[in-house]
């Protein structure tokens, strides 16, 4: 493969590229997805295709064909020249890319069983199954979902990287809707839009669904004839996937240097992070402590390349509450002056890789939700996420969570719907006073992160445990 | 198209007399030249052909994706699908296959455009904002449809589509314009960049408003991020058929000066003029005066409801989506931007919406921010720009009766979170909308 591919990239070099790297893919994917004890959707999907950069002065350009004839090969490489070129009649500053190791070796995700390689069968009753159980005791609609993805790619460029990797990834989650005079109240598991893992079908197996569909379906009929969380200033617990989306939104985002440098000004925003304040800003508590690491066994992000061919790595991003660091690329890391991090991924053969989260995480701290919980006089505690927002500065946020429960005196007592809180983004972390240990620290898995035009779905991983923040605005209402 | 022309035949051949087809390919080139900065940093260009098999027999469907190059041999793909599809439970909603007097040709040989163009069509929109940092895109696709079955149906259809979407940034306030046209040469970037540069250069220096109930003009885009909402989660018939739609058909529950429809056959539509089952779509009334007539249906939402198809599926997106206008028009009142502002007594003018998010799908109550130029009004004039604000409102209240005080005379294609040439609207001024939250939080 590796031969076809340098194909393009000689094309491109010869046509006065200074640059160019390029990937095929062989992307497969199954969706199935089951409604009421019914099975909704079953798809299989697979495309291969190649897609090649090439720089030339300031500007990117990029082609993306499915035809991977020797002639189509060639002509590819030629069009991500000319396309470059053409950008030439709005030039910017060029710039080097950052020096990375320039390799030649594999990669498979570690996993047990291939999905893709599991009975058909056993999927579609697992989730039809547990969706049956979910209407049966009385949920109003049941959902479940199961997803899977087994990518391999070749990446070559023109300085000599010659790159395999088989990245497989496995996830999925079930939600009971009740629905009431007016209203909907939802609870999912094991969280919204479902958790999503590297490796195969003993991610899905360690969910057991069925162990929680009576709870799910419980909860949200219970839901609808709770109050609704009350309005004012207190204290938040949150539950680690709510955590999670809280580090994606307000951390990981705002820390992507392609936004800091303006790159995605117009459309994803920018950040409130100025490059000049690295290693003084203050971000949060000194419990606040955030890594940037592709290299977790079993995190969504988890890979031993980028799709630049720099390799995986784990970066510090908060330390005790400073910010310290930044999610770069080869182009991007050149331009800012810090080291490549090997955070570039593309969404397919056909859309341009771009700076991306890998697992962005908050390291553990050293109490337990159960401490945080007795320990609190007046808060609420809230899990998995509903709604989610924040401007495109990633300062101003508003989420919304699935179920709050009130705490009095060191004891959860009532379940309150309709629980949102809202916050600006240093001010919130520089509130978190306690967070839950090692035990109780999952890797959670983001699946839908839109970013880029044209539109790109990007994969990451936040490992969280749960967290206290104190005085929080909470109970937000329309 | 020869690749289209060449995989019915084949499978044509090859499908057993027993089991239901239907094939579906898109075939297009997609083109987009992006700048920050003030000058072109990404310019990519995606070919890509991609086939959507279904296949139904005994009861039982199954569904397999694939673009052309991983095909491999037609023979051994109809035989992995209908191995696998004895694995599947029944499909009791299986809604049947479109029937062959529904065929439509509408596929034209269009080439895609050269990547000059869209450069000089961005350095004529930077060359407005003067010191102005600019940011944004200028793109120009090239899709073809195909929709093949065992009926005997055999449609097709192309649309083409240009747009121009920027922003200017000052130290203090940023901008935006958008045009959407369906050739690229017809784009006005000279237009669309003094727009830009007008909003961000009255933008600068915003003061912070207290959050509270507001009397609001919506620019274009706004109105179009809260029309898609609605269509998403509310006319979408699948929102119904889960019971999560707030919609009522012949309820008066929208104010009697909106009116959406969607029209394909508009001139200047940019959307195809059949669905993913290959039927022809029509003219339709979404909203007339106010009254919901039609939910947006797919073969299987329609068989569930009861209901008509209105021919709204989706090419490229399951049967858990559901359906959706991509031809959708409001249709323009008779007020002027100028008029409309002199109407306000103390209000928001708000230029565009982004990251909104529902709370709750059955209310429509949806949280998100202003940005790129909002300004107060004041006894019929704009008297400062003002900050971030952050808004959690239902959307339907906000067009609902008594609500919606004037609609704008000028109607343009708009953005929206849902991808921009979809709807074509006019601004509105509405009675009430609900800010609940300042730059402070």
């Amino acid at each position: 493969m590796f031969n076809e591919i340098n194909k393009s990239i000689d094309a491109a070099i010869s046509s006065g590229a200074q640059y160019a790297d390029a990937r095929i893919l062989i992307s497969k994917s199954r969706d199935i997805s089951s409604k009421d004890g019914e099975l909704e959707d079953f798809s299989n999907s697979e495309n291969m295709g190649l897609g090649i950069r090439a720089l030339v002065g300031s500007s990117w350009g990029f082609y993306a064909t499915y035809d991977l004839s020797d002639e189509s090969l060639k002509e590819a490489g030629k069009k991500a020249y000319l396309i470059a070129k053409a950008s030439s009649k709005v030039p910017g500053k060029d710039f080097p890319l950052a020096d990375v190791p320039i390799v030649k070796d594999e990669y498979v995700t570690p996993h047990k069983q291939n999905p893709f390689k599991v009975s058909t069968t056993d999927q579609i009753d697992l989730i039809v199954s547990s969706t049956h159980e979910m209407k049966k005791i009385g949920s109003s609609r049941a959902f479940g979902r199961l997803n899977f993805w087994d990518t391999e790619k070749w990446f070559a460029s023109s300085q000599g990287h010659e790159i395999y990797q088989n990245i497989i990834e496995s996830g999925g989650g079930i939600s009971s809707l009740s629905i009431g005079d007016g209203e909907t109240q939802i609870r999912s598991y094991p969280q919204s839009f479902g958790e999503y893992r590297t490796g195969g079908w003993e991610v899905i197996q360690s969910f057991k669904f069925l162990d929680h569909v009576e709870r799910i379906s419980e909860e949200s009929k219970r839901l609808l004839t709770s109050p609704q969380c009350p309005e004012g200033t207190r204290d938040l617990i949150l539950e680690g996937s709510q955590l999670a989306l809280q580090i994606h939104e307000s951390v990981g985002h705002a820390i992507e240097l392609d936004r800091i440098l303006g790159w995605e000004a117009a459309y994803a925003g920018t950040s409130h992070l100025e490059l000049s304040k690295l290693n003084e800003h203050k971000y949060g508590s000194p419990l606040m402590n955030i890594v940037a690491d592709a290299t977790l066994p079993g995190a969504l992000a988890t890979f031993k390349y980028d799709d630049e061919g720099t390799p995986a790595q784990r970066v510090d991003i908060v330390k005790e509450g400073i910010w310290k660091g930044v999610l770069t690329g080869r182009d991007s890391a050149a331009i800012a002056g810090v080291s490549p991090g090997g955070m570039v991924r593309a969404d397919g053969y056909g859309r341009l890789p771009m700076v991306r989260m890998t697992n962005v995480g908050l390291l553990p701290g050293d109490s337990s939700l159960d401490e945080i919980i007795s320990s609190t006089d007046d808060g609420v505690y809230m899990e998995t996420n509903r709604s989610w927002s924040i401007d495109d500065l990633r300062l101003n946020f508003q989420f919304g969570c699935e179920v709050g429960w009130l705490v009095k005196n060191g004891k959860i007592t009532d379940m309150v719907k309709n629980p949102t809180y809202t916050g600006i983004t240093p001010n919130f972390w520089g509130s978190m006073d306690m967070l839950a240990g090692e035990d109780e620290w999952i890797f959670w898995g983001t699946p839908n992160c839109g970013k880029g035009q044209p539109s790109q779905i990007g994969h990451t991983g936040h490992p969280a445990s749960p967290a206290r923040f104190k005085n929080v605005r909470i109970g937000v209402r329309g | 198209m020869k690749i289209w022309d060449n995989l019915i035949e084949d499978i044509g051949k090859l499908i057993p007399e027993d089991v239901e087809c239907e094939i579906k390919m898109i075939n297009s080139t997609e083109s987009l030249t992006r700048f920050a900065n003030s000058h072109i940093h990404q310019n990519v260009e995606e070919e890509l052909t991609d086939i959507f098999l279904t296949f139904h027999a005994d009861g039982k469907t199954t569904n397999l994706n694939l673009n052309i190059t991983s095909m491999g041999s037609i023979e051994d793909i109809i035989k992995k699908a209908l191995s696998e599809i004895g694995n599947n439970p029944k499909d009791s909603t299986w809604p049947g296959l479109t029937s062959k007097e529904n065929s439509f040709n509408g596929y034209k040989d269009i080439s895609p455009d050269d990547p000059d163009i869209r450069a000089q069509k961005v350095k004529e929109f930077i060359e407005q904002g003067q010191t102005y940092n600019g940011a944004g895109y200028c793109s120009s696709n090239v899709s073809n449809v195909f929709v093949w079955n065992t009926n005997g149906l055999n449609s097709s259809d192309t649309a083409t589509s240009a747009f121009l979407d920027g922003i200017f940034r000052s130290e203090t306030s940023a901008g935006s314009s958008h045009i959407g046209n369906k050739i690229l040469s017809d784009i006005d970037a000279q237009k669309v960049g003094q727009e830009a540069f007008s909003i961000t250069k009255e933008s600068q220096n915003p003061e912070d408003i207290d959050p509270g109930v507001y009397e609001v003009i919506l620019g274009p885009d706004a109105v179009s991020t809260i029309l898609v909402f609605l269509s998403v989660y509310g006319f979408n018939a699948k929102s119904k058929v889960d019971g999560t739609s707030p919609i009522e058909i012949n309820v008066e529950q929208f104010d009697e000066k909106i009116n959406l429809e969607d029209d394909p056959h508009k001139k200047g539509a940019l959307n195809f003029k059949i669905d993913a089952s290959g039927a022809p779509k029509k003219k339709i009334e979404i909203i007339t005066n106010g009254i919901p007539k039609t939910f947006f249906h797919t073969r299987r939402t329609a068989n569930e409801l009861n209901q008509s198809n209105t021919f709204h599926e989706m090419f490229g997106w399951g049967d858990s989506f559901g359906g959706l206008g991509t031809n959708l028009y409001l249709k323009p009142g008779d007020i002027s931007k100028e008029e409309m502002i002199s109407n306000v007594k103390k209000g928001i003018y708000i230029n565009e919406f982004w990251y909104c998010r529902v709370l709750d799908p059955i209310t429509q109550v949806v949280t998100g921010l202003n940005r790129n130029g909002s300004y107060l009004i004041e006894n019929g004039k704009v008297t400062k720009p003002v900050g971030r604000l952050r808004f959690t409102q239902s959307f339907m209240s906000s067009l609902g009766q008594g609500n919606v005080l004037g609609v704008g005379s000028d109607s343009r294609f708009a953005d929206s979170e849902f991808g921009e040439g979809i709807l074509n609207v006019p601004m509105l001024h509405l009675k009430e909308f609900n800010f609940t939250g300042g730059v402070s939080g």
